[in-house]
């Protein structure tokens, strides 16, 4: 029943993306490397549904594994930012006093720095691989996952069923995990999405300046560059990878917000 | 109270003192009181009056700024970490709001099995039949094991969270502010099952309250605190019947009853606004009718004054002196 | 006596996942000029919802499904929101259980009194002022002249509802209403402020709706006493009938569960069975039949009608015959 609640057209737009990046070898009508497949430049045709780019390559099925790239990367920099996140911020909300001033001040710090900023440092000094981007946008987004996570577990550790289960007896570890964890964790779903979609645009961003996916692999942000680098002489190159990317990052935000509202009308019901 | 009384538990000169910047607030002051085997001690006032502190620094939530807490014959504060946890299998809570204090994501089932679980008694199929029969006990039935708090009234949730603090037949319940929230015929049910279950279980009750019906209803001794401080305490008739506090005579003059015939007795207390006193001396001077004038209430500071072996109280001038 | 307000067949509904249920059934009743009317039940009795309808406060999903408001003969439910403006404040007003809800948190006190007297009448700012302050001395708040300058967090819940209570009286209305005004106070704040309203209302000639659960507050404050129970007006009478002798069985059992300090401790709590029925799943006939200790049943067929009865209004088919064996009181 909750579930049925939840579920929404932008729930099935970001089920449905994830499901289709992630089966690209079986969706995708041509090799995305192979350079044969048809003459550079075709526009949007039945046999190229979006084209072909500059090398001959079909775009569709580049959109198609890019996308494989973009969204395995967002899902690996989301999982590391909501461990990394939570943890920091249950940290400084579970010990409070000087470990929180630290912790919080540090997650203040980062977040005054320009992401991109930091993302530019990061991968110089590191390099870019599908291994170090998804540990530095993960990185990026866990401040304000921390802060997050931080609210809450304050909040929930001030109402009175975790008074009751203290006052039980129940061990502090116990009480964070099977008491506190799953009271938090609707609002960890929405940080969940909300993340996604910011570390979809921040893979893009870093592609498109060149410091993300080398080719000939190609993400999204990837795509978009080549394209706009041809947008002289063809203007669906750059529009395809474009429109995916701010479909992609609209569907994870707006999922993220309707959890959000169906929490809130939930708290306040009762 | 009488001699043969076991004493399960006491406070000894606790204060709670709570310290913002330049701010002090006395949460409490010099409080002590016991709680005796199978008795029910009511802690009655107002918002603000220290109550809800005391409660919790016999839960072991909060520690005193100074005096000392006994619980079975341990002392709080003196205890190892474990010990402490061992303890408290032994003092339970009850709290004010019926919903707030359950998980809202747990069942009735696993509510109630917590503090079960919490000290890992029995195996599933034992603690099963422990959470039905304490859910017998306080009037649910099976039906209710598997819901959530929101799909129960607000009876029910404060009958599962009674079942959730029997659930380690625990020998103290602090009951805090626990029927306040309930309409007044569901208050009833509860009131009256808690009466029963503290008969069939000999269970000792710490009452807070601020509700002076409940208080005279359940307690066999009644504490009155006013900022901090219990300014009166003593058996239901003494406190009711026989008040020397003009801070309880005020309080008592200001319930409203249910009969438009009950002739209000003379509120004592000034209609107006005052400012609230400070210090060692009286802190209800400034509302307080007799004491108002008075040099020995602005300046003197108090002792407490042992009228009967049970009744003892707190003011310069006591009502009948 | 002339009415200054009468309700005819209320009704509000809210949705459910059973349609549209009714939370306030068929509600009439008249509050004569002058009179303080206590209205008791318990929660989700719709009395709640019955003041924010005579406020035209019932906003979506809540809907009035039917029924009339007369204000000093005046139809409400009709109007524009626009013509209400004028009478809200002016006619009638109401003072909540939250004084917050009604304060801005970071305005003066003060300023949020002078802007409510400009809203009501055509005054200068400093006319205004001295007015906010004669306000302020009537509800008894000491040092008018400097508290006017008081930012809200300055104020203890008893002043801040003493307050509420001079914004509301502001406009110079005819009825106010007050929701479980005294309700978050302490008892000895709550008897001032309750002394407060009793004073104002006899100087003023206002009268007052006063909802509360709290059947004492309702006894030592009222001239008469509504008692609500799932939605419907069981039983309407002087506060003398209601407390000394009900009709209604409901009255009577809310009576016996009450816990004040003059009851007997020796003996358990005479409570009702069960607990009031919500909305999406009231019985059929009498609400009160499945917890009712002399339903019959008929009682559970057809619903029995507010009559006159011993004197006041009752919702009980065997109101007379119950009094008469004082099996209710």
């Amino acid at each position: 029943m909750r579930f049925k609640k939840r579920f929404s057209i932008s729930g099935f737009i970001v089920l449905a993306i994830v499901g289709i990046t992630l089966s690209a070898p079986l969706l995708s009508p041509y090799d995305p490397y192979g350079i044969d497949v048809g003459e550079p430049f075709l526009g949007p045709s039945w046999t190229h549904l979006m084209g072909t780019d500059d090398l001959g390559r079909d775009l569709f099925s580049r959109i198609l594994y890019g996308g494989r790239i973009t969204v395995l990367i967002a899902i690996a920099a989301t999982i590391v930012a909501l461990v990394i996140g939570t943890l920091w911020g249950m940290v400084a909300g579970v010990q409070r006093g000087w470990v929180d001033e630290i912790l919080m001040r540090t997650a203040d710090a980062t977040m005054a720095i320009p992401q991109i900023l930091f993302a530019l440092v990061c991968v110089s000094a590191v390099g870019s691989s599908v291994i170090s981007l998804p540990i530095i946008v993960g990185l990026l987004l866990s401040p304000t996952t921390a802060r997050m996570a931080r609210t809450a577990v304050v909040v929930e550790l001030a109402s009175d069923y975790v008074v009751a289960a203290r006052a039980t007896g129940l061990k502090k570890s116990r009480l964070i995990m099977t008491e506190v964890l799953p009271n938090i964790a609707p609002q960890l779903l929405v940080q969940l999405s909300i993340n996604a979609a910011a570390a979809v645009m921040m893979e893009a961003s870093l592609s498109f300046i060149g410091l993300g996916i080398q080719p000939p692999d190609a993400s999204w942000g990837t795509l978009m560059l080549q394209g706009y680098g041809n947008l002289w002489n063809t203007n669906w190159y750059v529009f395809f990878p474009a429109l995916v990317v701010t479909v992609t990052i609209l569907a994870f935000n707006s999922y993220g917000e309707r959890i959000r509202v169906s929490l809130d009308s939930r708290k306040s019901s009762t | 109270m009488s001699t043969e009384l076991k004493v399960i538990a006491s406070a000894s000169g606790i204060s709670r003192i709570f310290r913002g910047g330049s701010n002090e607030v006395r949460a409490l002051d010099d409080v002590s009181f016991s709680l005796y085997e199978g008795k029910t001690l009511a802690l009655v006032g107002e918002s603000g009056s220290g109550k809800t502190t005391a409660a919790r620094i016999l839960l072991g939530l909060d520690t005193p700024s100074a005096g000392s807490v006994e619980i079975l014959g341990q002392t709080l504060g003196t205890l190892k970490h474990e010990e402490l946890r061992l303890l408290r299998r032994q003092i339970q809570v009850v709290q004010q709001d019926p919903f707030s204090q359950l998980n809202r994501r747990h069942s009735v089932q696993r509510i109630i099995e917590g503090p079960l679980l919490a000290f890992n008694v029995g195996d599933k199929e034992s603690r099963k039949k422990k959470v039905i029969e304490l859910l017998e006990a306080v009037g649910l039935e099976k039906e209710h094991l598997r819901r959530r708090p929101h799909e129960l009234s607000g009876g029910q949730c404060q009958r599962v969270a009674i079942a959730r603090a029997l659930a380690l037949d625990p020998k103290i319940v602090v009951l805090d502010e626990a029927v306040s929230a309930l309409d007044v015929s569901v208050r009833a049910q509860v009131l009256n099952l808690l009466r029963k279950l503290q008969q069939e279980r000999g269970l000792t009750y710490f009452f807070i309250t601020h509700d002076l019906g409940v208080a005279h209803y359940v307690a066999d001794e009644i504490a009155v605190m006013f900022r901090g401080r219990i300014v009166e305490r003593g058996t239901r008739e003494d406190v009711f019947e026989n008040s020397k506090h003009h801070y309880t005579i005020g309080l008592l003059a200001s319930v409203p009853l249910a009969n438009p015939q009950a002739v209000k007795s003379n509120n004592e207390q000034v209609q107006t606004l005052p400012s609230p006193a400070e210090g060692d001396a009286c802190l209800y001077r400034t509302r307080c009718a007799v004491g108002m004038d008075r040099l020995d209430c602005k300046s003197t500071t108090l002792t407490l004054t042992k009228g009967t072996a049970t009744h003892s109280w707190l003011c310069h001038s006591p009502q009948g002196s | 006596m002339k009415n200054s307000l009468i309700v005819k067949n209320l009704s509000i509904s809210v949705p459910s996942a059973k349609g549209r249920v009714a939370v306030v059934d068929n509600v009439s009743f008249e509050i004569p000029a002058g009179k303080k009317i206590g209205m008791v039940g318990e929660s989700g009795s719709g009395k709640s919802l019955t003041a924010y309808a005579l406020m035209r406060l019932i906003k979506d999903p809540v809907s009035i499904d039917g029924g009339e408001i007369f204000l000093d003969g005046r139809e409400i439910l009709g109007l524009s929101s626009k013509e209400f403006r004028l009478l809200r404040g002016n006619e009638i007003s109401m003072i909540y259980q939250d004084p917050m809800s009604a304060l801005n948190p970071i305005m003066r006190v003060g300023q949020q009194i002078i802007e409510s007297i400009q809203l009501h009448s055509p005054v200068s700012k400093s006319v205004a002022r001295k007015t906010a302050i004669d306000l302020l001395a009537s509800v008894g708040i000491p040092e008018p002249e400097s508290r006017i300058d008081s930012y809200p967090f300055e104020m203890s819940g008893g002043m801040l509802q003493r307050s509420v209570i001079a914004i509301a009286l502001s406009g110079e209305p005819k009825v106010l209403i007050a929701d479980e005004a005294t309700t978050a106070l302490d008892v000895t704040t709550q008897d001032r402020v309750l002394t407060l309203i009793d004073k104002l209302a006899a100087e003023r000639g206002l009268s007052v709706l006063l909802i509360t659960h709290d059947l004492g507050v309702a006894a030592q404050f009222s001239d008469d006493i509504m008692v609500m129970y799932a939605g419907k007006l069981v039983e309407n009478g002087s506060v003398d009938q209601i407390f000394s002798n009900p009709a209604h069985p409901y009255t009577k059992a809310l009576l016996d569960s009450r816990c004040d300090y003059t009851i007997d401790v020796n003996k358990p709590i005479r409570s009702i069975a069960g607990q009031p029925p919500r909305p999406d799943n009231r019985p059929n006939g009498c609400v009160f039949s499945p917890r009712c200790a002399h339903a019959e049943p008929r009682c559970s067929v057809s619903v029995p009608p507010l009559t006159s009865s011993q004197g006041r209004l009752t919702a009980c088919f065997r109101a007379d015959e119950l009094f008469q064996v004082g099996a209710v009181n």
